[in-house]
């Protein structure tokens, strides 16, 4: 795997260099700026793409707007971009029309290294990663009659956030206190409510997730 | 005290609004003038010698006069002004009075001479003195005036100042821990993780590892938690708009974010204004059970106004913790800030930030 890194503070970016030098993944270049993205995409073709959402000059979104021009030049790049807080206004920005190849984590899931090598490669293999935080925030309690949620019944609607952390099936059900077919049940319900086409099932989980960012925002 | 009907017999003046003093004074001036008229008519039966009722006259004349002058001064505005034309009103009648009598003196004694002159003169000087003496009083409160007013638009624009330049302060400390501790932070949980890799064969050192890198991570929610409430990422990155509308979505219930231009404002109205309607829907979300909230912001020439409203229970406490301080938040910019929640019919709050 083929990586560019677009941090601008050098002791972070320094770290993530050796770390994944360590790990046998090879970076290809290294920028400080949206400007240096774009020049380093276009001149040595990576796989991936990792970008700090406060770039300079202005340290505002400069990354994330870079990270989405990037995309939009070459499609079949991966983007895992980095942030201090996540915003979901900016996860669906990031997202646009194409899920694939798109990843949006704090930045401090860099320490869970055996987590973040495993979002690297599914990031890079086309996969779409969202920071559990940015999960939470969109299932947090919201009025009861949410667009986005309309269609949901109350326990499809929590059978959905648990999904969205990432729980396993059974873990789900230990959660709620149902059998492990109930859960599979709602689960079914809720990707045809959510109009999901069928495909694999750990992507469609991230999907349904993504179904509702869009709908949310 | 005598009752209403007993007013109506007894003073029909003052029935007709007439104070006790206006209604004496009318009484005086008929009585006068009837005096004079009766001292005129015996003057004519009784052989129209010497002109004797002339000083009468002038006796009536005065009192007439001292009273038409003191009811002029009384007019005025009270203070300096009051007491200058009371002084005047005095010297004026007895110039008046002096000259008559001068009058009648020539015209009935023969006294040629104007022997007043030096009494004008003095009455005139006195008037004049004091006159200068107490306008200058006013003179010195008119520009003590101005100088108030001046030292209140500098005292203005000095704290609007202070309050712009707190709001720049706070986002510059956001950004030094941004760019400073939360990132040493990350960095130091990507080292930790890193040497948690690397001690695999060691558990005890694992746990070690993974316990500080847990303190660190903690470390960093926390700072993150800070630097939200200095200043939200999206208002210092996208501004206002961008902002409130991240906050309604966040809040669900649908709500309606309106404003009529893009147009920026300093940090420290921003910040207010971001403040005030996440405050506001906060309320909503919590207390009001409402089914729908909107949020508008005019962009006025010399102020930013922004309306939260909602369609819920209303009834909120004004003074109750949440809106008070926002209250004294808006107002250290001399913004105001109302809230209307009748009962059963929504609330919506209202704040004006005055701007440039």
């Amino acid at each position: 795997m083929r990586v560019v890194i677009a941090e601008d503070l050098a002791l972070l970016r320094e770290g993530l260099v050796a770390l994944l030098r360590e790990n046998e993944i090879e970076v290809v270049a290294q920028v400080e700026d949206g400007p240096g993205l774009l020049r380093a995409i276009a001149g040595h073709k990576p796989d991936l793409a990792i970008v700090d959402v406060r770039l300079p000059p202005t340290y505002s979104d400069e990354g994330l707007l870079a990270a989405i021009e990037a995309r939009r030049r070459q499609p079949e790049l991966g983007v895992l971009v980095l942030s201090q807080y996540v915003e979901t206004a900016y996860a669906s920005e990031l997202i646009g029309d194409d899920t694939a190849g798109i990843g949006y984590l704090l930045k401090e899931r860099v320490g869970d290294v055996a987590a973040f090598l495993g979002v690297l490669r599914q990031v890079a293999a086309g996969g779409t990663v969202l920071d559990r935080q940015v999960v939470s925030e969109l299932m947090a309690p919201r009025g009861e009659d949410t667009q986005a949620l309309k269609g949901l019944t109350a326990r499809e609607r929590e059978v959905l956030a648990l999904m969205a952390e990432g729980r396993s099936n059974a873990a789900i059900a230990e959660s709620l206190v149902v059998t492990a077919g109930a859960v599979e049940k709602h689960i079914t319900n809720i990707f045809a409510k959510l109009e999901l086409p069928a495909c694999e099932d750990d992507h469609r989980r991230v999907l349904a997730v993504l179904a509702y960012l869009r709908l949310a925002s | 005290m005598p009752s209403g009907a007993e007013h109506r017999r007894w003073m029909p003046a003052l029935a007709a609004g007439l104070s006790i003093g206006e209604y004496a004074r009318s009484l005086l001036r008929r009585l006068a003038f009837l005096t004079a008229v009766l001292l005129g008519a015996i003057w004519m039966l009784d052989g129209q010698g010497y002109l004797w009722p002339a000083w009468a006259w002038l006796g009536l004349g005065d009192l007439v006069l001292l009273d038409l002058s003191a009811d002029w001064a009384w007019r005025r505005p009270p203070g300096a002004a009051r007491r200058v034309a009371c002084v005047w009103a005095l010297v004026g009648a007895a110039a008046v009075i002096l000259i008559f009598t001068w009058l009648l003196t020539w015209l009935l004694a023969g006294v040629h001479e104007f022997w007043p002159a030096w009494a004008l003169l003095g009455l005139a000087t006195a008037g004049s003195g004091y006159s200068l003496i107490a306008l200058q009083d006013r003179v010195l409160v008119a520009r003590g005036r101005r100088a108030l007013r001046a030292r209140i638009d500098l005292l203005t624009h000095t704290r609007r100042q202070a309050v712009d330049a707190q709001a720049a302060e706070l986002r510059r400390i956001e950004r030094d821990l941004h760019d400073g501790a939360q990132a040493r932070l990350v960095a130091l949980t990507l080292q930790l993780g890193r040497a948690e890799l690397r001690a695999q064969d060691q558990p005890e050192m694992q746990e070690l590892i993974q316990n500080a890198k847990r303190e660190a991570q903690l470390a960093i929610a926390e700072l993150r938690d800070l630097a939200r409430g200095i200043v939200p990422p999206l208002l210092a990155d996208r501004g206002l708009l961008a902002a409130v509308e991240s906050l309604a979505a966040r809040y669900g219930l649908g709500t309606a974010v309106e404003a009529d231009t893009h147009r920026t404002r300093g940090p420290a109205i921003e910040s207010a204004a971001y403040f005030v309607v996440a405050e506001a829907l906060t309320n909503t979300a919590k207390h009001a059970q409402a089914s729908s909230s909107w949020v508008a912001m005019r962009n006025e020439p010399r102020a930013l106004v922004v309306l939260v409203g909602d369609d819920g229970c209303g009834g909120a406490d004004a003074q109750g913790a949440g809106l008070a301080g926002l209250r004294a938040r808006v107002e250290a910019l001399d913004g105001s800030m109302s809230v209307r929640s009748p009962a059963g019919e929504g609330t919506i709050v209202e704040v004006r930030l005055p701007c440039g």
